[in-house]
């Protein structure tokens, strides 16, 4: 049981109702949308999920990924991953979190030392 | 029915060259797959921004308050921030590279349990009944005697057997044959132009 990436090819090309339907599907089985390019979506999903995703009615072909660390543009890719991860993952509010108390519209008077 | 005949009869290199021809079935499979997403790895193109310019340059800030003495100028920075027009990369170009897979150990597991029972039962009943009469003048005697004897021998013989196949599945790296070699050709220096493979 590991998370794997895969790249996700659509039956007849990519049209944005079925890259939408899928994506619905891969977040339904607990996977996540790392990246959509114009061929088809990059997604990260358990590999015991990957069997029903490949068998979708839309999905004509499911490759395994992997980034290299080394890639020319790699760090762009982990960003873009990232950035897109950070928006289906959310994070439990620790209960013990409680915000700086704010100072409001007081007047606060600063110096800077000289 | 002998237990070496029956394990002779266990047909290991029909089962050894099935399980062979599946792997390779499978394997061929995989491979094929591989390559697909290889081709559109190679074929998918994002755009690529390589590098962002920040100039800095001195830009004096003229203070403008009343309360400040007149021509008060402070020390300030500018910033000229240049993007250059996107760049196509293909995802193969920029890291992501197609998983390949290879089965390492295979196992083919025969269990058999042979069970073998004979039992033998006999039983001998043997009797003889005398009856003797007196009359005045004769005497009579009858002797009868009967012998039953019974046999029965029961055999019972019984194979069962389960077999299991198991295989392991690996990522390996991608074949060299089938993986592109990248050429750099750095011309940022047309005085001493620098080609690396990778």
């Amino acid at each position: 049981m590991a998370v794997q990436m895969y790249m996700l090819t659509f039956k007849g090309g990519f049209n944005q109702d079925a890259s939408r339907d899928v994506q619905r599907h891969v977040r339904q089985l607990g996977g996540y949308i790392l990246m959509v390019t114009p061929n088809g979506p990059i997604v990260a999903i358990d590999d015991s999920m990957a069997a029903s995703v490949a068998g979708h009615a839309l999905v004509d072909g499911m490759g395994g990924v992997t980034l290299d660390p080394r890639g020319r543009a790699a760090k762009h890719l982990e960003a873009i991953f990232a950035g897109n991860l950070s928006r289906q993952i959310s994070m439990p509010v620790a209960e013990s979190f409680a915000p700086e108390p704010s100072e409001g519209d007081k007047y606060v008077r600063r110096s800077r030392p000289t | 029915m002998s237990v070496g005949r029956d394990l002779l009869d266990v047909p290991f290199p029909q089962m050894i060259f099935s399980m062979a021809q599946a792997i390779a079935k499978s394997q061929l499979a995989l491979d094929k797959s591989s390559i697909n997403t290889l081709q559109m790895l190679a074929k998918t193109e994002f755009d690529w921004i390589p590098e962002i310019t920040e100039v800095l340059y001195p830009k004096p800030i003229a203070i403008t308050s009343a309360n400040a003495p007149p021509n008060t100028v402070v020390t300030g920075v500018g910033v000229d921030l240049e993007v250059p027009k996107p760049t196509k990369l293909t995802l193969l170009q920029a890291g992501i590279n197609p998983t390949f897979y290879q089965f390492t150990d295979s196992t083919i597991l025969v269990k058999m349990s042979i069970t073998s029972t004979t039992s033998s039962e006999s039983s001998l009943d043997v009797g003889v009944d005398v009856s003797v009469s007196a009359d005045f003048l004769f005497g009579s005697a009858t002797v009868s005697s009967h012998v039953n004897y019974h046999s029965a021998n029961k055999y019972s013989y019984s194979v069962t057997g389960s077999s299991e196949l198991s295989t392991t599945l690996k990522p390996v790296p991608p074949p060299q044959r089938i993986f592109p070699t990248f050429i750099l050709v750095d011309a940022t220096n047309p005085a001493a132009v620098k080609i690396t493979k990778s």
